[in-house]
C-alpha cells in the first residue's frame, strides 16, 4: 500500500499538469455537489415560507444556482473531453 | 530617555572612560552587543511578510504549540524582546488569543536561556572575534543589496557579527579590569546581597533593554571572578524580571489584549523570581548535582550560571504553565476594557504598525468594528436591533410594529458617537503607514479604505431616507405606509443575508457564488420597487408627489444595499482561497444576472 502511495505521489510529481487538471475536475465536482445540496435546501425553504419578499428572494436564489450549476456542468464536460483528448 | 537623565548618564560614562580604559572597553562591548541585537531584530523583521502570519496561525492553536513557537523563535532570534514585541503586535491585531500569547511567552522565556549557554560555553572559551569578522563583512555586503530578503539576511549576519564582537570586547576588557579594580571587593553576602543585586539586575536590564546584555555582563564578570557566584545568581534573577520591560513598553501602544499579555509576562517572571529567591540555596544544590551529570567543572561558574538561568525559567514553566486558563481569567479581571461614550478604535494601536500583516489585519478588524456600528445605526433608524435579524423573527409584521412604536432615531448623534472616531482613526492609521515595497498590503489597505467609505455612504443614504420614512409613519395613506415599510423590510432582509453570507464564509459554503444571489436580489428589489410605485401612481393610490419621493427613497435603499454589500465583500471575503478559483469560473457576470432578474420580473 505504501509503495503504491509513493508511486502515486511520484507519478503526480512527474506529471504535474495532468495532476492539476485531475484535481481541478475533482474540486469542480465537489462544488457542483455543494450547489445541488444548496438548491435542495432553498427549494425546501421556499415551500415553507409564506412571506412574499422571502419567496421572491428564494426564487431569485434558485435561478442563480441553476445557472451556476449549468455553467459548472458545461465546464466539467469540457475538462473531461480535454482530458480524454490527451 | 529624559534629557536630564541622559545628560547625567553621558557625564557619568565620560568620567568612567577617563578613569579606566577597561571600563571604556566594557561599555563599548555592551554597546556593540546591543547594536548587534538591534541589527538582528531589523533583519528578522524583513522576513515577516505574510509567512509569519501563516506560521503563527498554524503553530499557536494549542498551548504546547504556542510554547514550542516561543521557544524556537527566541532560540533562533536570540531575542525574547523581539518575540514579545511580535506577540504583543499580533495579539493586538487579533491574530492570536491571550492564551496562545501566554504560551509563546513561556516558550520564549526558556528559548532565551540558550543565549546564556552560548555565551558561557562558546563565547568565553573560543576566540569568537575571529568568527565575527567574516560575518560582518558578508552581512554588510548583503545589506547593500536591493532584494529585501538579502538585505534582511545582511542585517541578521551583521547582527550576529556585532554580538560576537561585543562579547569579545567585554571579555577582553574584564580581564584588564581585573588588574585595576576588583569588583569582588563589593560583594554582598546573605539576603541583603541577594535583594540588592536582584534590584541591580532589574535596573541594568531596564536601562539596556536586554536581558542578554545583563546575562553577558554577569557571566563574563563571574568568569573572571569580578563578582561572586551568589551575587551573579541574584543578577540573573533581576535580569529575568527586568526583561519584561520590553513587553511593557510594546504594550503601551497596544490595545487591552496587549496590555494583558505584558501584565502576564511581568506576573510570571516576578512570581518565578520571588519563588527562586526563597529557594535559592536549594537551586544552588540542584545545580551542583546537575553539573556533575552535565560534566561541568565545579569551578566553571559561568556554565553553572547558564544552568541556573535555564532552571530558573523551567521552574517558572512548571509552576505556571498548567494554569494558563486561570491566568487569562485573572488578567481579564485585572485589565478591564473601558467603554467610552464615544466609540474608540479597538485594534489600531501603535504596536499594530510594526509588521505589514498586522497593519492590514488590524485595519480589517477595525473596519469590521465600523461595519457593526454602521449596521446598528441603520437598523435602529427603522426601530430594529441586530437580534431581530434572526430568520424566524424578521418579518413584515415586526417592521410594522417597529414603525408604529419607534421615535425618530438621532442618526447624527449616533454617527458622532459610533462612526466618526473609528472612521477617522482608520483613515489616519492607513495614511501613517508608509511601506512602499509591500504592494500586496498597500492594495489591501486601499480596498479597506474604500470599504469604509462605502459604510459611511450607506449611513448618509440612511439619513436621507429617514426623512420621508419618518414622515410616512404619520401618513393617512396606507399604500404609502406599506411601501416605506417594504423599504425598511428589504434593507433589514439584506443585512440578514449579509450575515448569512458571513456564516457561509466561515463554513466555506461557496461564499463567492452566494455573492451573485445578493447582487441579483439588490437589482431585482430595485426593479420590483419601481414597478410597484409606478402601478400605485397609475392606479391613483398615491399622488405623483409621493410617488416621486418613493422613487428617490427606493434609490437610497438601492445605494444602501449596494454599499453594504461592497463593504462586506472586502471585509469578510478575506483569505478565502479554498475553491475560490473554480467559484470565480462559475460566478455570473452582470449580463447573466440581468437576464435572471428580468426572468423573475416577467414571471
Amino acid at each position: 500500500m505504501k509503495i503504491e502511495k509513493l508511486f502515486h505521489k511520484l507519478h503526480a510529481f512527474f506529471d504535474t499538469d495532468r495532476h492539476r487538471k485531475k484535481q481541478h475536475i475533482e474540486e469542480l465536482k465537489k462544488i457542483l455537489l455543494k450547489l445541488k445540496k444548496k438548491e435542495r435546501k432553498i427549494t425546501h425553504a421556499l415551500q415553507q415560507t409564506n412571506d412574499d419578499s422571502l419567496r421572491e428572494h428564494y426564487q431569485t436564489e434558485l435561478k442563480i444556482i441553476r445557472v451556476q450549476r449549468v455553467k459548472g456542468i458545461e465546464l466539467l464536460q469540457q475538462l473531461k473531453e480535454h482530458k480524454k483528448a490527451e | 530617555m529624559h534629557k536630564a537623565l541622559l545628560l547625567t548618564v553621558i557625564l557619568l560614562l565620560s568620567y568612567g572612560f577617563w578613569l579606566s580604559d577597561a571600563f571604556k572597553g566594557i561599555a563599548a562591548g555592551v554597546s556593540i552587543f546591543l547594536f548587534g541585537m538591534l541589527s538582528l531584530e531589523q533583519g528578522f523583521k524583513a522576513f515577516t511578510g505574510g509567512a509569519l502570519e501563516r506560521i503563527l496561525q498554524r503553530t499557536t492553536d494549542t498551548s504546547w504549540k504556542s510554547f514550542g513557537f516561543g521557544f524556537l523563535s527566541a532560540t533562533l532570534m536570540q531575542s525574547s524582546g523581539l518575540v514579545s514585541v511580535i506577540t504583543v503586535s499580533f495579539l493586538s491585531a487579533g491574530l492570536l488569543d491571550l492564551a496562545a500569547g501566554i504560551g509563546i511567552i513561556f516558550g520564549s522565556n526558556l528559548g532565551t536561556t540558550t543565549g546564556a549557554w552560548l555565551i558561557a560555553g562558546l563565547g568565553l572559551k573560543v576566540n569568537i572575534a575571529a568568527y565575527a569578522m567574516p560575518l560582518l563583512v558578508f552581512g554588510v555586503l548583503c545589506i547593500f543589496q536591493r532584494s529585501k530578503k538579502l538585505k534582511g539576511t545582511g542585517y541578521v549576519l551583521s547582527g550576529l557579527g556585532f554580538l560576537l564582537l561585543g562579547i569579545h570586547y567585554m571579555k577582553d576588557s574584564f580581564e584588564h579590569f581585573e588588574n585595576t579594580i576588583n569588583l569582588a571587593n563589593y560583594a554582598m553576602p546573605g539576603v541583603k546581597g541577594l535583594l540588592i543585586y536582584t534590584a541591580i539586575g532589574i535596573i541594568a536590564t531596564i536601562i539596556m533593554q536586554s536581558s542578554h546584555a545583563t546575562m553577558l555582563l554577569t557571566i563574563t564578570a563571574v568568569s573572571v571572578h569580578q563578582i561572586t557566584y551568589d551575587n551573579a545568581l541574584a543578577l540573573v534573577i533581576g535580569a529575568n524580571i527586568g526583561t519584561t520591560v520590553t513587553a511593557i513598553i510594546a504594550s503601551l501602544g497596544a490595545n487591552i489584549q496587549g496590555k494583558r499579555l505584558a501584565g502576564s509576562h511581568l506576573l510570571i517572571n516576578l512570581l518565578t523570581g520571588i519563588f527562586v529567591l526563597f529557594f535559592v540555596k536549594d537551586f544552588v544544590a540542584i545545580i551542583d548535582k546537575l553539573s556533575i551529570y552535565l560534566g561541568i567543572a565545579a569551578t566553571d561558574k559561568a556554565m553553572k550560571l547558564a544552568t541556573f538561568h535555564s532552571l530558573f525559567n523551567l521552574s517558572g514553566i512548571i509552576l505556571f504553565f498548567p494554569f494558563i486558563r486561570q491566568q487569562v481569567m485573572l488578567l481579564e479581571k485585572m485589565f478591564i476594557e473601558k467603554r467610552p461614550n464615544i466609540f474608540q478604535p479597538k485594534y489600531l494601536g501603535a504596536s499594530a504598525m510594526d509588521f505589514p500583516e498586522t497593519v492590514v489585519e488590524s485595519v480589517r478588524l477595525e473596519s469590521i468594528h465600523l461595519y457593526e456600528n454602521a449596521i446598528y445605526i441603520i437598523l435602529r433608524t427603522f426601530g430594529l436591533y441586530k437580534y431581530d435579524l434572526q430568520t424566524n423573527v424578521l418579518s413584515m409584521p415586526l417592521i410594522e410594529r417597529s414603525n408604529h412604536n419607534s421615535i425618530e432615531y438621532d442618526i447624527d448623534a449616533s454617527y458622532e458617537k459610533r462612526i466618526k472616531g473609528i472612521y477617522s482613526a482608520i483613515i489616519a492609521f492607513i495614511s501613517q503607514v508608509g511601506f512602499t515595497g509591500q504592494m500586496t498590503q498597500s492594495s489591501k489597505l486601499s480596498w479597506l479604505r474604500e470599504a469604509n467609505k462605502h459604510l459611511v455612504e450607506a449611513i448618509k443614504d440612511t439619513k436621507h431616507l429617514q426623512k420621508n420614512w419618518s414622515r410616512s409613519r404619520t401618513s393617512s395613506n396606507q399604500a404609502t405606509i406599506n411601501e416605506y415599510n417594504k423599504i425598511a423590510y428589504q434593507i433589514a432582509l439584506h443585512i440578514q443575508q449579509i450575515e448569512n453570507f458571513r456564516h457561509e464564509i466561515e463554513n466555506n459554503e461557496l461564499p463567492l457564488l452566494s455573492l451573485d444571489t445578493l447582487k441579483a436580489a439588490i437589482r431585482n428589489d430595485d426593479v420590483q420597487m419601481n414597478y410597484a410605485i409606478e402601478t400605485l401612481i397609475r392606479e391613483q393610490k398615491i399622488t405623483p408627489q409621493t410617488g416621486s419621493s418613493l422613487i428617490n427613497d427606493s434609490a437610497y435603499m438601492h445605494n444602501i444595499k449596494k454599499n453594504l454589500l461592497k463593504a462586506a465583500e472586502t471585509l469578510f471575503l478575506h483569505g478565502t482561497d479554498g475553491n475560490a478559483r473554480i467559484e470565480r469560473q462559475l460566478a455570473l457576470n452582470d449580463a447573466e444576472i440581468n437576464d435572471i432578474v428580468q426572468t423573475v420580473d416577467t414571471k
